[in-house]
């Protein structure tokens, strides 16, 4: 398979950060009661850890090994902290929005966790994609997760009143973290399914082979 | 280690490597705050957007701070309308953050008419600022009633935003009591407990109370300043003809943390069945009052919350140092369209 493919699809499903490995979840439960606020969210980890997976995997050379967290700390940090900046300048709703969550991007286990895995180990654009596809991954599922919460929680959409019937538990975080549950279950089922399906199609696939090749 | 062998060593390439990154770091965020803060002329310019639409012409007035819970930041009054718009920092928000909002104070004649506008510009500390949405923040303008001041119990808050919600009640009522203050402007909140003793650590002007004809006793409504941490307390009591305190309970917890509110409500317990001699005697409270006696913790049942404690204090002891003024003096009247009704946090 394509490395590039092969990244996209971790990124994505096989690996992705809120519903396989369970990364991130301070935000995740703080935010997804507003669709607005989860995108938002998701869109600066997007920016964030593309930038630091390009910023680590080029200085990964240079960068001695028993210094790597605190430089990788650093460098987050720096980025974190220009995100609000011209957050706050261009964007002040969503910086509003966001509020003492944007700050916490820094210790992002994500973020951290993609530098230290991956960003460390690779070339700058296989980094750079791998930062793009894994923060599209969380933008995706906190979005997700955010729209299902409004929706039943307030009875809005991206603050757009739609109904007044709401189940006022889900727009906190304890029914945040039902939802959270409940969506990394459906997701780990429909993936064990595909990917049982795949392996039968493959043990078919081979035994036919194989019953070609004995006859 | 020699000269030479430290700088070919690792330790060396690390801390070089460190301060490199730190100079590197610390230059581009340097250039980044020079190109992207945002000015405090910024900051206006948008909340005059958000608020009128277009650029208005205003004159700026000198701030002053008319009320414990909030600072006031900044404020103009606007020749279009003669309305004022202040910017005001409301204490008492989530882990003890602040909310800084614009206020428009409506002005009709020469006394405040109503609140036409919140929008919050910042807040610090606060992580449910999407919860606190026009809804909550039109509610300021719907409800206004002269004299009496907005507050979580009251039903201005937001459910999973308590806090952040009384920082912004807080910021309300601070550019409400600013724009009373202001020369020209008439009417607002009188102050009926001016003359009452044991007052310095009471929002007086926030402070109520009703008489209960039938069972002779007051029941105050008291708001008192919280001490160094804590934000203010509002504490309904119930004093007997007596002078005896016979219900204490706490509406508004200014603790900073559920551990402190949870021991000041068993604190509060030991004020009930005393009157004035016996709650000074708790602290030993002399002519020389208000002073906080320092380490107090050992006086009340539960040590670890001293200054939500001695908050409180202060409330019993307003109330039963002065209950017997309220039953000479009979009830004070009540501002036009407000409506006093026992538990509530309305001033008079």
């Amino acid at each position: 398979m394509n490395k590039y493919k092969k990244i996209t699809l971790d990124g994505l499903i096989y690996q992705n950060p809120t519903f396989m490995l369970v990364l991130g979840t301070c935000p995740t439960l703080g935010l997804i009661s507003s669709a607005f606020s989860a995108m938002g969210m998701g869109l600066t980890v997007v920016v964030i850890l593309t930038l630091s997976n390009i910023l680590i995997s080029a200085l990964r050379k240079v960068i001695p090994n028993a210094v790597r967290i605190p430089c990788y700390i650093v460098i987050i940090a720096t980025l974190v902290t220009f995100a609000r900046m011209f957050l706050e300048k261009f964007v002040p709703d969503l910086y509003d929005s966001l509020g003492g969550f944007l700050a916490l991007i820094v210790v992002n286990c994500i973020i951290l966790g993609r530098a230290e895995a991956f960003a460390n180990k690779h070339t700058v654009p296989e980094a750079a994609v791998d930062g793009i596809m894994q923060g599209l991954g969380f933008t995706v599922a906190l979005t997700l997760m955010g729209i299902i919460c409004e929706f039943f929680g307030k009875g809005s959409l991206f603050g757009l009143q739609i109904m007044d019937f709401k189940i006022g538990m889900l727009a906190k975080p304890a029914g945040a973290f039902l939802v959270y549950g409940l969506c990394i279950a459906v997701f780990t089922f429909v993936i064990d399914n595909i990917e049982r399906a795949k392996r039968v199609k493959a043990n078919k696939l081979a035994r036919e082979n194989l019953l070609k090749e004995v006859a | 280690m020699t000269v030479k062998g430290f700088f070919k060593s690792n330790v060396f390439k690390c801390l070089v490597t460190l301060l490199c990154v730190l100079l590197v770091s610390g230059i581009f965020l340097t250039v980044m705050n020079g190109l992207l803060a945002v000015s405090d002329q910024e900051r206006l310019d948008r909340a005059i957007n958000k608020i009128y639409g277009k650029p208005v012409s205003y004159t700026e007035l000198a701030v002053a701070d008319y009320n414990s819970n909030a600072t006031i930041e900044a404020a103009y009054k606007i020749k279009d309308d003669g309305n004022y718009l202040v910017k005001s920092t409301g204490k008492g928000g989530f882990d003890n953050g602040t909310i800084t909002c614009w206020v428009v104070v409506e002005i009709s004649g020469t006394s405040i008419s109503g609140v036409g506008k919140v929008v919050i510009d910042s807040n610090k500390g606060q992580t449910q600022m999407a919860e606190l949405k026009d809804s909550f923040l039109n509610q300021f303008s719907q409800g206004y009633y002269d004299g009496i001041y907005y507050a979580t119990s009251d039903g201005f808050f937001v459910s999973n935003s308590t806090k952040s919600s009384n920082a912004v009640c807080n910021a309300v009522n601070g550019a409400l009591d600013f724009v009373n203050a202001q020369p020209g402007i008439t009417g607002g909140t009188e102050d009926v407990y001016a003359e009452f003793d044991y007052i310095d650590n009471i929002e007086t002007k926030q402070t109520s109370h009703i008489v209960d004809e039938e069972n002779n006793c007051v029941i105050f409504t008291v708001v008192s300043k919280g001490y160094n941490n804590p934000t203010n307390f509002t504490s309904e009591i119930t004093v007997n003809a007596q002078g005896v305190i016979t219900a204490f309970k706490i509406i508004v917890n200014g603790s900073t943390n559920d551990s402190y509110e949870d021991k000041v409500v068993q604190n509060a317990k030991i004020f009930v069945g005393k009157n004035l001699e016996g709650i000074k005697a708790i602290l030993n409270v002399g002519e020389s009052y208000p002073v906080y006696p320092g380490d107090n913790s050992n006086k009340f049942p539960v040590s670890g919350a001293t200054e939500s404690s001695y908050t409180v204090y202060t409330a019993a002891l307003f109330a039963a140092a002065n209950y017997d003024k309220i039953l000479t003096v009979g009830e004070p009247e009540l501002p036009d369209g407000g409506e006093t009704e026992e538990g509530g946090n309305e001033n008079e």
